[in-house]
């Protein structure tokens, strides 16, 4: 890097993240101790806790920074004075994706605040309160700038700005630094905003009061007072009246992560540039993004001919979990689909596996953890959003994409009233299906008790007509599945009664047991 | 009735004349209109691309009738007739014609003769139970373009009637009898469609036997075959005495006659045209009289020997009515126990009888987006309002799986271009129904409401299979609710089509071939979607992987927690038995016992290891398997339902390119499993499952399968030269070439991989000056030769691009990521 920097009384120049760092510099491990209180925020972190009288604190650190914790841990208490009988506990390995605040990990301890370090989706919580440290990710403000002014010169668009949250600090340097670069022209440039730092349960997040003085001033000012207001990962901003996301170019300052995905998926209309603070490149192509966004499209497609759902929690804290959990529930079960809920933690390939009745799995978590590449799962992960459009009749791929469940609580009232006249069209199989009548199952309900023996009954009598067959009928309940399968328990043998004789089992580690040393030599013969 | 033929043979224009008789359009304009023609491309490009009912209704004189020997009831008659496009790209809609009909009207160019595309449709219709007759097409150009003396023409008739009888030869059928048609029997007609005009020899015989006083069926026999007249002498012959009167009773009595009128028509000389005329009883209307030349000529021949009733009488006494068709087509038609009730009754095409009525098409209604649903009643009677059973292409008879009752709104005769309400449709006919068209996709067996033991009539079986596929997407992304549903339309609007989505997302639609797939995307954006713009990408062959021989060794994948291993090894099918699944002789759903026996005859199996095989795939009934070879392994029941979806996963997506698997057969050799159950669930096994097939795909030599077409082109000798350097240079082979006897026509047979075949035509056409025309028909697959693992190998640039498309990494997963070491 030949440019000067020009942040360089404010930021350092190497990050103490190795994430972040950029390429070829070699990466600092043992920052200075001014360089952690400026990147993990101690001093206002210490103001909060003191402000708000917090007596047990849980520190949450993602898999990346854990190696700092310690470091911080000393300083804040040092911040803190040595008077405070604060707790301070450092949490980490969290069970579901590690932007959400660990809720439930936090009551273990029974703290009454949660500060969040590292990339944060800023979902809001149920219970407890918590304060996210962002970081600061280096980004060198001049090359930034320059390279963004000659893009735009380029391209006659509107612009909205967007970013990653490791990048808010400097947001307001290259706004001036734009501005100043390319006064003449006339563009119009939209900043959006940080919600807030501070996430307060269940409250409305609108007021942001606690960036000012650290990260700068910039909230009020291109606010208008009438237009529409969006908001995504933690971003705020708006629009003037009449303008919809489609007119603007977005342009998005930070790595290619799950928060980016998310961006270019809700705003799949867009026009997206990224610049890539690392790299310090313009990326035009996003079409690995806009890929991702047909391949939802076709799981969609394959959840319709699903028989069977799986809803797997993969959140305990981001607030209204339950009411969505409960909503799927009532949307699969309207749809004549059954619905099975399942808990186990982050969901990986073998342990959805185990579960090869369910033919789809609704994920129900924060959006930037939302999108599971299925490539690898047995049957496809969707989203609470795609599940809607799966599910309920009549409802239709527009190129809308909704990854925040909550915006679907208040959207959609469940409107499955009437079947329609037509048969479904499934696309994998190039023809109609019939779906299962939901009054059907309604029936199956009613009568719960003998719902299992009935369908067991059932698929038995079908079974026995062919019983060599090797082909699987389609099931409609995990009941019916289990019966089909070719294996049913152990097999007793009535007919011997004499008991069997001893054997000798095995010994030794499962990589190797010790009657198998010998076995690949024998293999190759 | 069917009509089929080669493309360009004149069926639409010869079923015109029939069309014409019924009084449903006019006579002059009969051979020009194309009545069954009833889309604006097919008028445009001049060939029949879906094909058209149409219900004649015709009273035959008592006279014309007397020789009838079968049962009748009175003189009128109702034929069904089937206008079917000739295209090899469109067969499919042949096949659905066939299915409806009982019998085939074979039209052949006198000229062309018996092409690829009549020997395919003769043999559908055969193999349908179909009863054929014979038309020799296009005589006009006998007279006309190539004013072939009578003896010459005569070898050709006699050429073009004897390929067709060995085809059909081919085909015993006891229950069917002797199909092969005889002109001296009446089954072969000679006609010109253009001008209107047809005669069978019962025709001429009619006429001398009154004349010479002999017998009609005598004087038949003598107008065919080896009997010479000599004038001179008034003697029959049954070798040509060589005077220069003797001639064959053929030429003598039939053809030379003809050839004179049309001569005199054609020179105007109508002072000699009258008195002959009158001779053959034949009186013009007086306008009719100041026709000159070729208007003349047809107007003359159509008054004195009208294709109409030259065909229907052939038609009527050698087609079988559907009560007689019906008895040996039950067991074609009926999958159910031949002797229940609804066997009987389609067996007896009894109109009291249970309704079994097969929907082998959908026509795209004037309304958009709203279709009839076209078939066949085989038994009982379809009314307006009736309600009916619908059993879907996947019904199970005793599930509840693709099936619907629902009433019929309206039910329709189909007249061409028009359509007629009626009020019901008996067994026997054909027949359009409305209100049925959003639960049927393409076919369908429609019975009454309360039938639940009726089994569903056979699905059809088609002669092409959809190998052409192009992604479709539209220019506007807010279009895709409109692609979405245009594409249902499609998929309902044609037999053979195939609409569905991709893993990457991409709306795919499959084709016969590149026409096809070109009037389908126009049909699909004009009709189906309002003309909203779409994109194609260009034409995608799917691939399938294949081994060439076994593992070099038995591979091992362990499973996530390390305490699971299977061993496995993959090897390739024998040969033949990939086919063999593919049309379901062999299956999943087989007698094990038989299964056994088919492997261990034919394919030379262990028969203990035949009964060993624990699945096929993908979709559990694909062309690949899974074997179980281990001796006493513990808890190895307990997996395999594990290892079975492992397989169906990766039978689908092959380790290459993600394409489907064909012809391997996989071995589990062994199996170690840890002693706790909770460790070796689907979870661990599943996974592992999938890695270990991998493993073994590529530790056997794995190679790409690319599918081929047979390609049949017709061409004069200068052409071969250009041909064959088109298909050398599309790696193309000839492994027949045969010259049309008695014409300067060339036959090539080659094989051409599908990949290459865009453009083919065109590119045949450029290097030929126009004279070779190509016909294309899927094969086979056939195995690349070159090793995909090789880098710069063609297979590798396959693999890449495919890869690509799909937007897969770049490089295949190596070998270790799936194979693990003990």
């Amino acid at each position: 890097m030949t440019q000067p920097k020009v942040s360089v009384s404010l930021i350092s120049s190497s990050s103490s993240r190795g994430r972040t760092a950029p390429r070829g510099e070699p990466v600092s491990h043992q920052p200075p101790a001014m360089d952690l209180e400026l990147n993990f925020e101690i001093s206002r972190t210490a103001e909060f806790i003191l402000s708000r009288n917090f007596t047990r604190v849980a520190l949450q650190f993602p898999d990346d920074l854990l190696k700092h914790s310690t470091k911080v841990v000393t300083c804040l208490r040092n911040k803190l004075g040595s008077g405070n009988k604060v707790g301070l506990f450092v949490m980490a390995d969290t069970t579901f994706g590690s932007c959400c605040v660990d809720e439930v990990g936090a009551s273990h301890i029974g703290a009454d605040c949660v500060i969040h370090y590292g990339h944060t989706c800023l979902s809001p919580t149920s219970t407890l309160p918590a304060f996210c440290v962002f970081g600061k990710a280096s980004i060198n403000i001049s090359c930034c700038v320059e390279k963004l002014s000659s893009y735009f010169r380029t391209n006659g668009k509107p612009i909205v700005v967007l970013y990653g949250l490791g990048y808010a600090h400097a947001i307001s340097q290259i706004k001036r630094a734009l501005e100043e670069a390319m006064p003449k022209t006339k563009m119009e440039l939209i900043f959006s905003d940080v919600m807030c730092s501070i996430i307060n349960p269940l409250e409305d997040h609108r007021n942001s009061d606690g960036l000012e003085g650290c990260l700068g001033t910039y909230s009020s000012e291109n606010s208008l007072g009438s237009g529409t207001r969006y908001s995504l990962g933690g971003l705020t901003w708006d629009l003037p009246e009449g303008q919809r996301m489609e007119d603007y170019l977005l342009l998005w300052i930070g790595p290619e992560n799950s928060a980016f995905s998310n961006a270019v998926l809700t705003f799949n209309g867009c026009e997206i540039v990224r610049y890539d603070a690392t790299e310090d490149q313009l990326v035009t192509d996003v079409s690995q993004q806009k890929r991702i966004l047909k391949r939802r499209y076709y799981l969609v497609e394959r959840a319709k001919d699903a028989n069977m759902v799986g809803i797997l929690v993969g959140t305990l804290g981001v607030a209204d979990y339950l009411h969505m959990i409960h909503q799927m529930k009532e949307l699969i079960m309207l749809a004549g689909k059954k619905a099975y809920t399942l808990v186990m933690g982050r969901p990986n390939p073998s342990k959805l596996a185990n579960f090869p009745e369910c033919d789809v799995f609704i994920y129900v978590s924060c959006a930037q953890t939302a999108l599971l590449d299925s490539k690898e799962f047995l049957a496809p992960v969707i989203t609470p959003f795609e599940a809607m459009l799966a599910f309920s009749s009549g409802s239709q791929w527009t190129g809308t994409y909704v990854l925040e469940f909550r915006d679907l609580i208040n959207s959609s009232q469940l409107e499955v009233s009437k079947r329609p006249e037509e048969a479904r069209f499934s696309f994998l199989k190039g023809g109609y299906v019939e779906d299962f009548e939901p009054q059907e199952n309604g029936d199956e309900d009613n009568d719960s008790t003998l719902a299992l023996a009935n369908a067991t009954e059932k698929a038995l009598q079908l079974r026995d007509r062919d019983p060599g067959s090797l082909v699987k009928r389609t099931v409609k309940s995990g009941a019916e599945f289990f019966v089909t399968r070719s294996y049913h328990g152990l097999e007793t043998h009535a007919n011997t009664s004499s008991p069997e004789p001893y054997l000798i089992g095995r010994s030794g580690k499962a990589s190797g047991y010790e009657d198998e040393r010998s076995e690949p030599e024998l293999r190759s013969n | 009735m069917s009509v089929i033929a080669h493309v360009d043979h004149g069926k639409s224009t010869l079923t015109d004349s029939l069309v014409a008789a019924a009084g449903i359009i006019a006579q002059e304009v009969a051979g020009d209109v194309r009545m069954t023609d009833t889309r604006a491309d097919e008028a445009e490009r001049g060939i029949t691309i879906k094909s058209t009912g149409i219900s004649l209704y015709y009273e035959m004189t008592d006279d014309s009738l007397k020789s009838y020997k079968g049962e009748r009831q009175g003189n009128e008659y109702l034929i069904n007739l089937i206008d079917s496009p000739g295209h090899v790209d469109f067969s499919s809609e042949v096949t659905a014609a066939l299915r409806i009909t009982d019998g085939a009207l074979v039209v052949v160019d006198c000229i062309e003769g018996v092409c690829v595309q009549t020997e395919t449709v003769l043999l559908q219709a055969l193999g349908e139970r179909i009863r054929p007759v014979l038309t020799v097409n296009k005589m006009d150009r006998c007279f006309l373009e190539l004013q072939v003396d009578g003896e010459e023409a005569y070898q050709t008739f006699q050429r073009v009637i004897e390929n067709a009888n060995v085809i059909m030869a081919t085909y015993e059928d006891p229950l069917l009898g002797d199909v092969q048609v005889y002109p001296e029997k009446g089954t072969v007609a000679f006609s010109a469609g253009l001008h209107g005009w047809a005669f069978t020899l019962t025709n001429f015989a009619k006429m001398y036997a009154s004349k010479f006083g002999v017998d009609e069926a005598k004087m038949m026999e003598r107008l065919w075959g080896e009997n010479f007249f000599d004038p001179a002498t008034k003697k029959w012959t049954t070798k040509n005495t060589g005077s220069a009167t003797c001639k064959r009773g053929f030429v003598q009595f039939c053809y030379e006659p003809i050839k004179q009128i049309i001569n005199t028509c054609m020179n105007d000389q109508k002072d000699k045209l009258w008195p002959m005329l009158q001779k053959l009883n034949v009186t013009m209307k007086s306008d009719e009289k100041e026709l000159m030349g070729k208007a003349l000529m047809k107007r003359v021949m159509q008054t004195w020997l009208p294709a109409s009733s030259a065909l229907l009488e052939m038609m009527i006494f050698h087609l079988p009515s559907p009560s007689k068709a019906q008895k040996y087509r039950v067991e074609n038609l009926y999958e159910g126990p031949l002797d229940d009730v609804y066997a009987n009754a389609i067996r007896n095409c009894d109109p009291e009888g249970p309704l079994m009525l097969y929907v082998s098409k959908m026509i795209p209604a004037s309304d958009k987006g709203r279709f009839f649903a076209f078939g066949r009643v085989f038994s009982g009677k379809v009314s307006t309002g009736l309600k009916v059973r619908i059993m879907g292409p996947n019904y199970v008879p005793g599930e509840k799986k693709d099936l619907y009752v629902k009433s019929v709104q309206r039910t329709v005769i189909w007249m061409g271009k028009k359509q007629e309400t009626v009020e019901d449709v008996p067994c026997g006919n054909t027949v359009a129904m409305v209100g049925l068209d959003q639960f049927i996709t393409k076919n369908a067996t429609l019975t009454n409401e309360k039938e639940v033991d009726a089994h569903p009539i056979r699905a059809m079986k088609f002669s092409v299979s959809p190998v052409v596929r192009v992604a479709v997407q539209c220019k506007v992304a807010s279009d895709l609710p409109k692609l979405v549903e245009g594409l249902k339309r499609l998929a309902k609007s044609d037999p053979m089509v195939l609409c569905s989505i991709e893993e990457s997302g991409e709306h795919i639609v499959a084709g016969a071939g590149e026409l096809h797939l070109e009037i389908c995307l126009k049909d699909l954006q004009e009709d189906f979607m309002g003309g909203a713009e779409i994109i194609k990408s260009d034409p995608v062959v799917s691939f399938r992987e294949t081994v060439l021989e076994r593992s070099c060794r038995t591979v091992m994948s362990k499973s996530p927690n390390k305490h699971n291993r299977l061993y496995m090894e993959a090897r390739p099918l024998e040969e033949g038995l990939a086919e063999a699944i593919d049309e379901g002789r062999i299956g999943p759903r087989d007698d094990p016992k038989i299964r056994s026996k088919i492997l261990a005859e034919e394919y030379g199996w262990d028969k203990d290891l035949a009964k060993k095989i624990w699945c096929f795939g993908p979709e559990t009934t694909g062309p690949n398997m899974v074997v179980d070879m281990c001796k006493g392994v513990q808890y190895l029941n307990e997996i395999k339902d594990s290892v079975v979806a492992g397989f169906q996963w990766a039978s689908k997506e092959g380790a290459l390119a993600e394409e489907n698997m064909r012809g391997i057969c996989f071995e589990v050799c062994d199996v170690v499993l840890h002693a706790d159950a909770i460790h070796r669930g689907g979870g661990q096994i599943i996974p592992t499952a999938r890695r270990v097939f991998y493993a073994s795909q590529l530790t056997a030599k794995p190679r790409l399968l690319e599918p081929v077409y047979l390609v049949e082109i017709q061409a004069p000798e200068q052409a071969l030269g250009g041909i064959y350097s088109v298909l050398n240079q599309k790696r193309g082979h000839v492994f027949e070439e045969m010259q049309r006897p008695g014409t300067p026509l060339y036959n090539i047979k080659a094989y051409l991989p599908v990949i290459e075949s865009f453009g083919f035509s065109s590119t045949l056409r450029a290097a030929t000056s126009g004279q070779a025309f190509p016909q294309c028909v899927f094969d086979h697959w056939d195995m690349m030769s070159s090793d995909p693992m090789e880098p710069n190998s063609q297979a590798a640039a396959h693999v890449a691009e495919i890869r690509k498309r799909k937007g897969l990494k770049e490089q295949m997963t190596p070998l270790s990521e799936y194979e693990d070491k003990l």
